[in-house]
């Protein structure tokens, strides 16, 4: 019996030293994670990183205490109930969506470095440079509200990005506004952070603390961008209802060969993606390109001799050193491996921006922002895209013959 | 004719342990649905008496205050069932003195651990810290598994005849062991903050329980082993069935994260992946994400039951009184006097 004890006794033990190791202290309050990528490439120091901040907190609140100023156009009702950690209120109705829906993956900042973040391939969107790929928009513009709900809905295919259609509409609604949010709160922390290095000498690495900085030239052009999309949606021409399909599809065929649409250069052939496939997104060039810059500062930096420098030199010298030091450790905790962006097999017939012939139309004809796939617009005309669309629809279901054997000659053959 | 006495604590056990996996299970889907917060105050429900709340405004309101508020309606039937257990074995304890001071004991233990939770759950409402909810979720399986130790221990052939430790007693306490560590670290990954965490600590719970995963079911399988030929049948019974448990318990744990977080592009061919998203909140992933919980605390009860068979509770040199015994005048001995 003593042995029987002395097995209860260590298991208990046991269990509770595991309970006391997982529950030591209490939880954190939730804060946003600056922008270190951006600030350590701006050469911030420790006192600008922290005006940054304090700018942000004043302008944006927290993650549990959102502030929306009227400039930024944002319902901050709708920001309230997507905020903060996931309870119900007094009337029942659930609160902190964004938690317990996004944050996992895109981050409580919207910085795309939620826990999970590094698990999914693709990697989630990073709001905070307001870059967003399936809209109905020209490229360079921001989605509409109504493209935020659309991805939300629908989710995106070959993805880990869920279909929240079965959430009330009032709670998508809250989080495509909290997304919109989070975007401008990003681009702002940009705009500052970048306004250092416009900074007068006179100005002793302080922003100016003055209404028509902070908000009118920092904040309003981020917000403006929204207002505007609304009235930027792409003008569709209407696809031909007595369209002969097998001849559409011939003449998309040909577009997609040809030189002036040229879609066989990333997405091959065969159609199966395997052209051009070693370039990035906007998001993982962007680390690729510090990556680089960090990587030959530190080669130059090896082979500079200490000898002879000056005083003022040595200094310099070891200044950056200490910021590419920085820039590693910054680089190892908040920016994820960068990988390549495969262009995508159109025989799957997995089309991530949606599946409906108007959801390609939009991506042939202004490519897809923040990814290498280019715009038609411009060198194809708007009928002709309904073309390249019939046929890119036609391509999970081509089975005759080998892969890309009838194809027409493309540029690459004629050499 | 045989007669069979009323065994009414092994009764009340067996109940407790009935009313403690229902309340896990609800447990389980408060967490899955994030509804712990769906009534803000504690005890009281919506300024409510929580007993005295209406009735249809519970079951047919919001699915997220029916889970919260039965949790609590259950976490307090979980604690009369264990202060009518504590009562009826003080009153019917069992002859053997050793074995009635582990039952006592066991029992002693799950009353402090029921009222431990209940203060942790109120806790972790009034406080909304994720940290009390990791807390409870620790707390809950641990007296669960008391429960089945109490259950197995009170039955009439539920205790092994070993006499001392041997290589499959050690085993299924390494089991049961792992078995607790892997549903800790499950309650660190389903709790986790996400405002606050470093996704270093995530990549660091996620090693820590796929490991877990390999060495439980490294450990279900020598068990299973180790109690084929020596053991008692209950041993052999209690291992296969863990060992079966633990290879379900895997494929929900895949298809835990493949309904939470999808399949990474790449990780297979592409023809295989799915070609619609999944959806967020759908019935069959809170199933899954539930299931996987679920099971891992009935892995952990079998665990016990395994563990007491194989002579968790069995001195060196001693006989567990609650052995089947031979017939006296065709009548089997009461364990209860």
């Amino acid at each position: 019996m003593i042995k029987a004890r002395h097995n209860i006794v260590l298991l208990s033990a046991t269990a509770w030293l595991l309970l006391v190791a997982v529950g030591c202290g209490p939880t954190p309050s939730a804060s946003f994670r600056p922008n270190m990528v951006e600030a350590t490439k701006q050469r911030l120091t420790v006192d600008q990183e922290r005006q940054v901040a304090t700018v942000l907190l004043a302008m944006f609140g927290t993650p549990d205490d959102p502030v929306a100023l009227p400039e930024t156009g944002l319902d901050e009702s709708k920001l309230r109930l997507a905020a903060g950690p996931v309870r119900s209120d007094i009337v029942g109705r659930k609160n902190g969506l964004y938690r317990e829906h996004c944050a996992h993956c895109h981050g409580v900042t919207g910085d795309a470095l939620g826990p999970t973040a590094a698990f999914l391939n693709p990697y989630p969107r990073d709001y905070r440079p307001g870059v967003f790929k399936f809209k109905s928009t020209e490229r360079a513009d921001k989605p509409t509200h109504a493209d935020l709900v659309r991805v939300l809905h629908n989710g995106i295919a070959g993805t880990s990005m869920p279909s929240f259609a079965l959430l009330p509409e009032i709670q998508v609604d809250a989080l495509a506004e909290y997304v919109k949010y989070l975007t401008i709160r990003g681009e702002t922390e940009l705009a500052l952070m970048r306004a250092f290095f416009e900074l007068d000498d006179d100005a002793g690495g302080k922003l100016p603390e003055t209404r028509e900085f902070l908000v009118y030239e920092t904040l309003t052009p981020a917000a403006e961008k929204w207002r505007a999309a609304a009235d930027a949606e792409i003008q569709v021409p209407e696809m031909p209802s007595d369209i002969d399909l097998v001849a559409s599809i011939a003449k998309g065929k040909e577009l997609f060969y040809g030189d002036k649409a040229n879609c066989v250069k990333c997405h091959g052939v065969t159609g199966l993606g395997d052209g051009q496939a070693n370039d990035y997104d906007d998001w993982n060039k962007a680390i690729v390109e510090v990556e680089k810059e960090v990587k030959s500062g530190a080669a130059k930096a090896r082979e500079a001799s200490t000898a002879g420098m000056s005083p003022d030199e040595l200094a310099e010298h070891r200044a950056q050193l200490a910021w590419l030091e920085k820039f590693h450790g910054v680089l190892d905790g908040d920016a994820l491996a960068p990988r390549t962006i495969p262009p995508r097999n159109l025989r799957h017939g997995i089309y991530r921006g949606g599946r409906r012939p108007l959801d390609l139309y939009y991506r042939i004809h202004a490519g897809i922002n923040g990814a290498p796939m280019p715009a038609a617009k411009g060198t194809v005309p708007p009928e002709d895209i309904w073309h390249i669309v019939n046929y890119v629809r036609s391509l999970p279901y081509e089975l005759d013959g080998e892969l890309g054997a009838d194809r027409p000659m493309v540029a690459r053959d004629r050499f | 004719m045989i007669h069979r006495s009323l065994n009414v604590p092994h009764l009340v056990a067996c109940l407790l342990v009935g009313a403690t996996a229902v309340l896990l299970c609800f447990g389980a889907l408060v967490t899955t649905y994030d509804a712990a917060m769906a009534v803000p105050d504690w005890p009281a429900t919506y300024g409510h008496n929580m007993f005295l709340f209406p009735f249809a405004e519970w079951f047919w309101g919001p699915w997220d205050l029916f889970l919260e508020h039965g949790h609590r309606l259950l976490g307090a039937l979980v604690g009369l069932i264990t202060l009518a257990l504590a009562a009826v074995v003080w009153l019917q304890s069992p002859k053997e003195a050793s074995l009635k001071s582990t039952v006592r004991g066991l029992v002693v233990a799950a009353v402090l651990l029921v009222v431990l939770q209940g203060l942790l759950g109120g806790a972790r409402v009034l406080l909304d810290d994720k940290t009390v909810a990791k807390v409870h979720a620790c707390t809950g399986p641990l007296f669960f598994a008391v429960a089945v130790a109490i259950a197995a221990l009170t039955g009439r052939n539920g205790t092994s005849a070993a006499t001392g430790p041997s290589i499959e007693s050690r085993v299924s306490l390494g089991l049961l062991g792992a078995a607790y560590v892997q549903l800790v670290a499950g309650a660190q990954l389903r709790h986790l903050d996400v405002a606050t965490v470093a996704p270093a600590t995530f990549r660091w719970l996620v090693a820590i329980h796929v490991f877990g995963a390999v060495a439980v079911m490294a450990l279900a399988f020598a068990a299973a082993v180790c109690c084929r030929g020596q053991a008692s049948p209950g041993a052999r019974r209690w291992s296969l069935a863990i060992a079966g448990l633990v290879c379900c318990q895997v494929a929900l744990g895949i298809g835990a994260w493949f309904v939470s977080w999808g399949i990474p592009s790449g990780w297979l061919p592409a023809a295989w992946m799915p070609s619609e998203p999944l959806a967020a909140r759908s019935a069959g992933g809170a199933a899954v994400i539930t299931g996987h919980v679920v099971l891992g605390m009935l892995i952990l009860g079998v665990a016990v039951a395994l563990a007491i068979a194989t002579g968790l509770f069995a001195g060196r040199g001693t006989r567990v009184a609650l052995q089947p015994r031979p017939p006296r005048d065709g009548r089997p001995e009461r364990a209860y006097a």
